[in-house]
């Protein structure tokens, strides 16, 4: 009971933090970015390529990445174990990675942008999101590739239920920390500006804004902190395999969140995860029991596709603007016109 | 030459992918991202009848050309008819063919572990080259698949300007609005479309197991090729379309093979060249090359 319930915060942890970030891009930006998983693929091979490579490269070991990470794994463990500052600087030190490395590759992949419209922008994406997939699934001198490599454990001083508990408050913490700086940058006039842009885009180009860089300013900060998620995931699991950043999982499954929760409201997209983690992790933690029960001739796995499929589609149909609609952002004067004109204004509003 | 073969064979299947994609794209406005998983209504109906009638998949064609036409009506009429009318935005219905894809990919899972359950034999993965054969030194995949190209192309020009219905396909394609005020049925040739798409789909599925493995996730994995065929021969064009196919698959096929040669195991990357000719496409030619060619063209006129 305690395991399904350490699953839940985790996995609400991990999905809250990619849909704060989707939520930034699509809710308040209009950017249809239809390769989330890029920018977690990232994150994962922010720790599995770039760190790995970087403590290869200072304890001096020098075979190929995947025997390479295999030792580094056991070395950086050993001094870990030892010393505890090692294990809270390595890792800050690859969550540092993940951020600026999905800042600046979130900053480059959007750049089509410029050119393409907004449907044509939602198929590069996806295009560009599936072939790095795939390129990192079947290059193993990538991160692994099938073979996937090993990465060292920062939480190894915690074992078994310790170590979920440890890390569903490493997962929170940072979740509810993003959430607050995501919702004060939301709030300011910047965010603001994303809305009007999300509206239309011609009027904030008119207003002398570069429309443009502040789809880059978006989309970097949106990947960067996707990437987080991407590199938090892979010290739940401590190894990097690229088939688990696939387009139903990390982008799919964060749209339905960030639909079901209500486009652009924040406090939504948290409600939603919590529901979606909820389900799936019920879904998958019983499926033998669901597949018995309902004399299933196949896997439960295929009826969780099926049944988010239909939930998506049934979210746009009869409730497309999702749980909790997004309010007006309540500025200053806004408030004081709204408390000027009484309720009727509020309702327009 | 063996390489020609595979790439033209893979060239046809690809064409009849994209004819389909941009044939819905062009009456209903949707890029459907299910396009790739329509094709295994084809790969999953000809394995059925193989391992529980063994009738060769050859002969499985045209039910299979109809299941997946009556896939695509059904995809059309429960997912996006409806959405369509609410004027849902094109992201929307985008994201609609998403979630058509995932239900479809977990259909496809189901039924395989099913039809493993009722034949005892592999259907998570599977091929069929060992039941093609040879005429005149060619394989009958290659006869076949460029049959039915042409036969293809031949229909759909007699159907488009040979019949009224064809005229009134035209019409609701160039113009939706104009086509109803003038008494053409949109609803109804948006259906046909969806039909055909669905159909054309799933007969490439058929005769792709001839040409590579088939996973349940299959679809998803050709979706880029189809989309950059599509894409490079200008979306809103049928002709174009085919052009694409074949300029993508060959390029897929021989300049992976090619570059291959030099540097060793990579044909891993055969999609990296329909990302890059895609994304070539898009910012120097939006319309692709029906474009360029109506361009030229029309200094002419």
């Amino acid at each position: 009971m305690e395991h399904i319930l350490l699953t839940i915060l985790i996995w609400f942890g991990l999905y809250m933090i990619v849909c704060l970030s989707l939520n930034i891009e699509y809710g308040y930006a209009g950017i249809p970015n239809f390769g989330r998983a890029f920018a977690v693929l990232v994150g994962a091979f922010a720790v599995g390529g770039v760190a790995n490579r970087v403590l290869m490269f200072i304890f001096g070991i020098s075979n190929g990445i995947i025997e390479g990470s295999a030792s580094v794994k056991s070395a950086m463990n050993e001094i870990m174990a030892r010393d505890p500052a090692v294990a809270i600087l390595f890792l800050l030190g690859t969550l540092c990675i993940a951020a600026i490395l999905g800042a600046v590759l979130g900053a480059i992949f959007i750049l089509p942008s410029a050119r393409l419209s907004e449907h044509y922008l939602a198929i590069a994406l996806l295009a560009i999101s599936e072939v790095s997939y795939m390129v990192c699934y079947y290059n193993p001198d990538i991160m692994g590739g099938y073979y996937g490599v090993s990465t060292p454990d920062p939480l190894l001083f915690f074992q078994g239920e310790q170590r979920l508990l440890a890390f569903s408050v490493l997962t929170i913490s940072i979740a509810m920390l993003l959430y607050g700086i995501v919702s004060k940058m939301l709030n300011s006039p910047f965010g603001r500006l994303l809305k009007a842009m999300r509206e239309n885009d011609a009027v904030v180009e008119a207003c002398g804004k570069d429309v443009m860089l502040l789809r880059v300013k978006a989309c970097a900060v949106g990947s960067s902190i996707a990437a987080i998620s991407g590199a938090l995931y892979v010290f739940y699991t401590t190894n990097v395999i690229a088939s688990s950043f696939n387009r139903a999982e990390w982008t799919f499954y964060p749209f339905l969140i960030i639909i079901l929760g209500g486009l652009g409201s924040t406090n939504g997209v948290i409600a939603a995860s919590l529901l979606f983690v909820v389900a799936r992790v019920l879904l998958s933690t019983y499926k033998w029991e669901l597949k018995s029960a309902l004399h299933l001739p196949f896997e439960a796995v295929w009826l969780e596709y099926i049944i988010f499929g239909v939930l998506m589609l049934l979210v746009l149909l009869f409730k497309p603007e999702g749980l909790l609609k997004e309010k007006p952002t309540m500025t200053k004067p806004i408030r004081e016109m709204v408390k000027r004109t009484g309720k009727g204004a509020r309702k327009q509003a | 030459m063996f390489v020609v073969e595979g790439a033209l064979v893979y060239s046809n299947l690809l064409a009849l992918l994209s004819i389909g994609l941009t044939i819905t794209y062009i009456t209903t406005g949707v890029p459907n991202f299910a396009q790739g998983s329509f094709a295994l209504f084809g790969s999953y109906t000809a394995l059925t009848l193989l391992h529980t009638l063994k009738i060769h998949p050859y002969a499985s064609v045209p039910l299979a050309f109809a299941v997946g036409g009556l896939a695509g009506v059904a995809v059309y009429a429960l997912a996006l008819k409806p959405l369509v009318k609410r004027e849902a935005s094109i992201v929307t219905l985008m994201i609609a063919t998403l979630a058509v894809d995932l239900i479809l990919l977990g259909i496809f899972g189901a039924y395989s572990d099913f039809l493993e359950g009722l034949t005892g034999k592999s259907a998570k993965k599977f091929i069929f080259t060992s039941y093609d054969f040879s005429i005149f030194g060619f394989k009958t995949i290659l006869l076949f698949s460029t049959f039915a190209i042409l036969l293809l192309l031949a229909s759909l020009s007699a159907l488009f300007y040979r019949t009224k219905f064809g005229i009134a396909l035209r019409a609701s394609m160039e113009n939706p609005e104009l086509a109803e005020v003038m008494g053409v049925n949109v609803a109804r040739t948006r259906t046909f479309s969806w039909f055909l798409s669905g159909a054309l789909a799933s007969t490439a599925g058929c005769f792709l197991p001839f040409r590579q493995e088939i996973v349940p996730l299959t679809g998803s994995l050709i979706i880029v090729s189809i989309f950059a065929a599509s894409i490079v021969g200008g979306i809103t064009s049928i002709y174009g379309s085919v052009l694409g196919s074949y300029i993508v698959g060959f390029s897929e096929s021989l300049l992976t093979f090619i570059i291959s040669l030099a540097f060793g195991q990579i044909l891993v990357y055969s999609r990296v060249i329909s990302l890059i000719m895609m994304l070539i496409a898009l910012v120097l030619a939006p319309k692709g090359l029906a474009g360029v060619v109506k361009k030229k063209w029309s200094i002419y006129s």
